[in-house]
This record gives C-alpha cells, structure tokens and sequence, in this order.
C-alpha cells in the first residue's frame, strides 16, 4: 500500500517536473524569438543620388562578417570638394541621430564634394535592448504611403557579441571607466585593430576618417532632459571657430543650441579623439529625448516617437531640467529637424571658412517642412520601393 | 491607472506571496511583477520578464563561481591552516590582528568594486580568525559585511563612482583622496566597534587548545597557491593587463576553483562540492532574478519614474533626507542600480557642488544599499559564511555601523564647500 503511495508520489513529482519543463521550454521559445527578431535589420531605402554602399570593414577588414560591421553610405559629388562624415545610431537608444541619418539617406543628392553617412554606428547595439529600461524593441514612423518600423536599440554593444565586461575598462585613450562602458562606441576612440568588437569599430572609423581625409566629422546624439550637456554642440578645439559660425545662423532660425568645449581630460568620446587623432574638425550635437531619462513615465513608442512624459514636466516645474519641457514634450520630428539644420549649417560655413572644402548639395531635407510635416513626406513607402 | 498604483499592488503582493504564504523569495517577486504587468494592462509580459531577470547574470555568474571558489578552498584545508597561521603569528596583538583582518576582508573589494567579491574570498579567510578569537558568528558577520562594503567603497576601484561618473561626464581621476578620508575613518570605527567589543585576549594555553582543533592539512605551502593566483590576477585585471583584463571575474574564479582541485583531487571531489556550493547559493541566485524582474516591471509600469521624481520632488533642506533614504533603500534593488537610478539625478541635483566628493559621498551611501534586504548581497552573503540562516541577525549587528557610515556620508555631503579646499 505504502509501495503504491511512493509511486503515485513520484509519478505525480514526475508530471509536475515534466509540466514545468515544458513551460520553461515555452517561455524560452517564445522570449528567444522575439529578442532573435532584433536581429533582423530594418529596410533603409537609399535616393537616387547614393554613389556607393558598402561595409565599415572596408577600413579594417577583421571587421568584417563581425555584428559591428555596419552600412555606410556615400555620396559623391560631379565636382571635387569637402569631405563629411555623419554618424547616427552610435548609441541606439537615441533615435534622433539614427533617425536623421536615415532620412538624409533617403532624400540627399550631392553636387560637390562627398557626404559619408553611417546611420548605425554600433549595429551591435541594435540587437539588444538595456534590461531594466523596459523599452520597446520599435518604433514606427509614417512613410509616403504606410508605415515604416526601425529598432530602438541600446546604449551599448550586445553582450552577446562582445563579453564579458572587465571590472573596470580602461580604454585606448587611457580614460578608467566602469567595465560596462567597454561596450559604449563613444567611449572607445581611438579604437584598437585587435581589440574589442567595440574597439575595433571605433577603430575603423578613425581610418575612415583618415584615409577619406575627412574635413568634417559630426557624432549625433540624444541625451535625457535632466543631462546639463543637452541641446549642446560640443566641438574640439579645432571646430571652435565653425561651431560659433553656425551657432549663431540656427538660433537665428529658432533652433536653441549652447555650445560646450569638449573637455581635454575626459577621453575616448568622439569629439575629442576624432580631433585629437585625425585632421577632421570634430563635432557633436545633442537633443534631448525623454524616453532616454532617469525620471521617465511609462516606457512606450508614444512616449520615443511624441517625446511626451508628465514626469518631466513636474520635473521642469521643478528646476531640475536644462532644456525647456512643457505639455507638448519634445517630438522626434523636433529632434531630427534639428540635427539636419546643425548638419546643414556647419556643412555650409565649412565651405565659407575653407572654400576648397565646400560640399554642395540639393533635396536636403528642409527642417522647417519636417517641422510642419513630420515624417511623411520624407521616408520612402516600404511596399513601393520593393 | 496613476503610475504608483502598480508598483504598490507590486509590494503588496510580494509582502503577502513572502511573509504570509512564506513564498521563496526570489519567487514571490516573480510572481509579483507578474501581477504587476497584467494589472497595468501589459499581459504576461514574457519578454519584460525574461529581459529583466536576466539583467543580473553577471552578478548570478560571479557570485556561483565565487561559492565554488571559496568551497574548493575549504574543503582543501586552507581556510583552517590559514586561521592557525594567522592566531599563531598576531595572538598577542588583538587590535593588529583585527585591523589586518579588517583590511585583508576590504581587499577584493578594492580591486573589483564588489562587496561580494570581498566577502565570498577574503571576508571567509577572516571569518574563522575572527570567530577565534572570540567574537561571536553574528559580529564576525557583520564585521565581514561592513568590510565588503568598505572595499567596494575604496580606491582605487569604486564602480558606484564611476557608474555615477558615467551620467554625469565626470572622468575617474581625482578620487583617491577623497575616497580615503571617508573609508579610512569608518575603517578604523568599524574596527573598534564591532571587533574590540567581545574579541578576548588568548593566553598561550588557550590559543595550543585552538589551534589543536583545526584540522592539520600536510600540504603546505601550496595550499595557498589557489588564493595566490585568484589575488594575482584580480590585481592584474584591475590594471588591465592584456588578456587577463579580457577574463572577467567568473572564469578567473572558476579556473581559481579548478586550479584547487588540480592540486588536491585525491581529495576534492569536484561536482559534488560545486553542488554544494551551488546549492547554498541558488536563494540568493534566485532572489537576483526575481529582483531583476521586479525592476524591469517597475520600469514599464512607470513606477521607477513615479519613485525617482518623488525623491527630487523634496524641498532642499530634505533633499538630504531623501538622498539618506531613497539610496540606501534601493539598494534592496542593487547598490548599483541606485548609484544610477538615483545616483545620477542627486549629482545633478547638486550640481552647483564639488562632483567628486558628491559623488565619493554618494557611493558610500549607495553602498549601505548592499545590506538591505532582499537582495542584502554583502549581508546575506556574509551570514552564509558564518553559517548564519537568518540574515536579519546580522543585520542587527551591522546598523549601528550603517548609520555612522550614513551621517559620515552625509556630513561629507554638507561640508562640501569646506572639503573642496582641503581636497
């Protein structure tokens, strides 16, 4: 009798363990496709003016067949002049740049000169999300005709592609850093050829830079409202003279910019190594995104795409922000509308101070119609284009 | 639905799943955060869930491979011949000894920035001396966990800092000093508090009878190579030497595990004591897990904004209260997840202050965080050592110290405009 008792015992133990299995195997199926799904890249769909697309690896050939091996994009002028580099999507969580690169991509024509855009500086880091964050893995824009979806990643290289983290990361510039930093591109200049995944895209940058003699750098950012370096044009050195040029044309245009000296001492950012390692006048420009903040409401596409957080206007009545916030928060189209007016005024007055490095252009994006317009008229239909 | 609600159905739930159904731990605040995604209209949340309990694997890998370490060294004899060393050597000079136990426990956590790493390695070296000498295993706890915390505070590695240093620009130069004038102080008064308080003299007699009872190990001198080359490449890895820097702390453990039973494996057996380690240590494990759930739930509900703001939301004169609060509480959370949930907007909170005392200020106070359960890393941890299953005995012991850390930390917050022309 006892004997039975046992048995049935363990076959109930038996069922239980199996059933719990079963759901472990479940979850796992289910959790794994949809982190898998951010590997799969977004659709960009390049204008007529494209000249060449090819991988980052094209500098630094261990790159490549790696997950930091992104897309860059160029576009060469009829006429020889200055050349500019744009980066987006080196943090992926901070849309705007991406964002700005990509709609340049899918408009820009160049008459003179050569244009270098990489949209997806760490495309590692597209393929993740910052656990704790809670954000959504997309966010979706209006195109001509439907809507187009693009990954809001995160802030560092995927742990996955590139681990573990040292305790502590001290990076090619000899800055000391918390060892998660080993995985922020915009802490890894000036890269390694044999380092890190991180290291080695910075590093393929900087020799991007180099040998397309790169006169003009520009790093695309966001930060969080509460963040002082916001609505910022940080510059090197060099680029102090072009900055305040073009400080003073998008104020008067009603883009609030403050412009901050990139600091000597804190090292392995982009405005200082490109500067530091290369002839390029380095430039960064930050916006300010709500989703990307500390004090932020409930995570959502809403809250990236309409930059609308309650949090942040109690915060702002408050004294604790650095850029003004109210009620109708800080949109996106608002964010990227003005990287392309500080892209395009710096492009222009790089032309005015040095007249052998002028780029010409047409069927850049106006950020007053995105202003007015949004999206829409400036993102190709996904069902057209294929 | 305002967005505290959820986070307080959140703590409810997790209170009554973990003290009324005596639910595991990490196990009610699994199910808690569930609850709390289905009620804020998010469903099961799977991917949320899953993303979140993840987000401590690291720590979940250092603190198993750490247990595995520490067991492999004591079952090889080394933790007892290392206690009969040092009684033999310092019994005749109490205060030296327990100085160089309180400095030999903050020592990983120097080199790591981890209060685990400290009491799983050399705070369980320390707690059988201790114990010794006759401090009872409740203060031997306590005097291991505020050690830990000490450690991780120091120079020259203090990731809370450079967690902090990371959100607000602030390069990691300039803190070795400040750092040291709050640790050295509380070093000294932990010492004296918990130590010379129950620890007794031993005549000659006394300490023969002691040492007689540890069990006699014939293998010398290489007992202590595993712990030699554990320390060696922790002290490497801090300076970034080449490949060593590319190691990170589980693999350095476990090879330091391996290398043990390559030297004893007549004696070891290896996956039972990895068993056993790993059973004593999947509470905790688990506890990381639902922790890390708890936070991401919090997050997508709004209730980390809703919490973060109220704290900011003080007037000035309680901003310091809120900051003597909200730290150490989310610690419950993680240490470091307080440096950078709430560490970051009370740098800029105060902005108009020296950043680097703030900030040093601010670690020590995020630190105390590693003693809250239910994560209570350095607590818990600490009690396991001793062989302590309550934790909130320990905890008794450690409060007193806490709080001096705390007003300690808060005095240097203050005294900011005074300190920054000493430092």
């Amino acid at each position: 009798m006892k004997l039975t008792s046992e048995k049935q015992m363990n076959k109930f133990h038996l069922g239980i363990s199996l059933g719990l299995l079963l759901l472990v195997g479940l979850i796992c199926f289910l959790t794994g496709r949809s982190f898998l799904s951010l590997h799969q890249e977004e659709p960009i769909f390049p204008s007529a003016g494209l000249t060449r697309q090819f991988r980052l690896s094209h500098y630094l050939p261990n790159l490549s067949h790696t997950p930091g091996d992104t897309r860059v994009y160029l576009f060469e002028g009829q006429e020889k002049g200055g050349n500019i580099l744009i980066l987006g999507g080196t943090h992926p969580n901070e849309p705007a740049g991406f964002i700005a690169t990509v709609v340049l991509i899918e408009n820009l024509k160049v008459k003179k000169g050569r244009i270098f855009l990489i949209p997806q500086a760490n495309l590692s880091g597209f393929t993740h999300n910052d656990p704790f964050e809670a954000n959504p893995q997309r966010f979706f824009l209006p195109a001509r005709q439907g809507i187009r979806w693009f990954r809001y990643g995160s802030r560092l290289t995927n742990p996955v592609h590139q681990w573990p983290d040292p305790t502590t990361y001290t990076n090619p510039a000899g800055q000391k850093l918390a060892g998660t930093e080993s995985r922020n591109l915009n802490r890894a200049y000036p890269g390694q050829p044999k380092g890190s995944l991180t290291e080695k895209v910075a590093w393929a940058i900087i020799q991007l830079i180099k040998s397309e003699n790169i006169h003009l750098a520009i790093d695309l950012h966001e930060a969080a409202p509460e963040y002082p370096v916001i609505n910022a044009m940080v510059f090197h050195e060099r680029a102090a003279e072009l900055a305040a040029m073009a400080l003073m044309d998008l104020q008067m245009e009603g883009f609030d910019f403050r412009l901050e000296a990139s600091p000597p001492n804190l090292r392995g950012l982009s405005h200082r190594e490109w500067g530091d390692n290369t002839s390029a006048l380095a430039v960064l420009l930050e916006t300010a995104n709500a989703s990307h903040g500390r004090l932020k409401g409930k995570p959502s596409v809403a809250l990236i795409v309409e930059g609308r957080d309650n949090n942040y206007v109690r915060a702002a009545k408050l004294g604790r922000l650095f850029v003004p916030y109210d009620e109708r928060g800080i949109p996106l189209s608002r964010r990227v509308a003005r990287h392309l007016a500080a892209v395009k005024t710096l492009a222009s007055y790089l032309g005015e101070l040095f007249p052998h490095q002028k780029v010409e252009f047409s069927d850049y994006p106006s950020p007053q119609e995105l202003l007015q317009q949004g999206f829409q008229p400036f993102l190709h239909s996904p069902r057209q284009e294929r | 639905m305002p967005d505290y609600l959820p986070l307080l159905l959140m703590i409810l739930a997790f209170f009554i799943l973990a003290m009324g159904f005596k639910i595991q731990i990490g196990l009610a605040l699994a199910l808690s955060s569930l609850l709390g995604a289905l009620v804020s209209g998010h469903g099961l949340a799977l991917r949320h869930l899953i993303e979140g309990g993840f987000g401590y694997l690291e720590t979940i890998l250092i603190i198993a491979t750490a247990m595995i370490f520490m067991k492999s060294l004591q079952k090889s004899g080394m933790l007892d011949a290392f206690a009969a060393l040092l009684l033999r050597s310092f019994h005749r000079h109490r205060l030296l000894l327990l100085f160089s136990m309180m400095v030999l426990a903050m020592f990983p956590g120097m080199i790591t920035g981890s209060s685990t790493t400290a009491v799983l390695t050399t705070g369980a070296l320390a707690a059988p001396v201790l114990m010794k000498m006759g401090l009872n295993h409740l203060k031997t706890a306590a005097f291991i966990a505020m050690a830990g915390i000490l450690g991780m505070i120091a120079p020259p590695v203090n990731i809370l800092v450079m967690i902090m240093g990371a959100g607000v620009d602030m390069p990691y130069v300039g803190l070795t000093l400040p750092l040291l004038a709050i640790v050295i102080p509380l070093a000294i008064i932990f010492t004296l508090w918990i130590g010379s308080r129950g620890v007794k003299s031993l005549k000659q007699s006394e300490l023969e009878e002691i040492i007689a009872s540890l069990p006699v190990s014939d293998s010398g001198w290489r007992l202590y190579l595993p712990l030699i080359l554990v320390v060696v490449l922790l002290i490497l890895q801090s300076t970034s030497f080449p490949l060593v820097s590319q190691l990170g702390l589980p693999l350095i453990f476990l090879g330091g595990a391996l290398f043990t039973w390559g030297l004893h494996w007549k004696k070891l057996n290896f996956f039972l004591l990895t068993q056993e380690a790993l059973e004593e240590a999947l509470p905790i494990l688990s506890i990381l897990v639902g922790v890390g759930m708890f936070i991401q739930i919090m997050t997508l509900t709004g209730g980390r904004g809703w919490t973060v703001l109220a704290f900011l939301s003080l007037p000035p004169a309680l901003l310091y209260l809120g900051i003597a609060i909200s730290m150490p509480l989310f610690g419950a959370v993680s240490a470091f997840g307080s440096a950078s949930i709430l560490g970051v907007p009370f740098i800029l909170a105060l902005i108009n202050t020296n950043a680097i005392l703030t900030s040093s200020a601010l670690s020590a106070i995020a630190g105390l965080g590693d003693l809250m359960p239910p994560t209570a890393l350095a607590g818990m941890f600490a009690a396991q050592v001793v062989g302590e299953k309550n934790y909130f005995r320990v905890l008794r012991y450690c409060l007193i110290p806490a709080l001096f850390e705390l007003i300690f930390a808060l005095g240097f917050l203050l005294g900011g405009p005074f300190l920054d022309k000493i430092f």
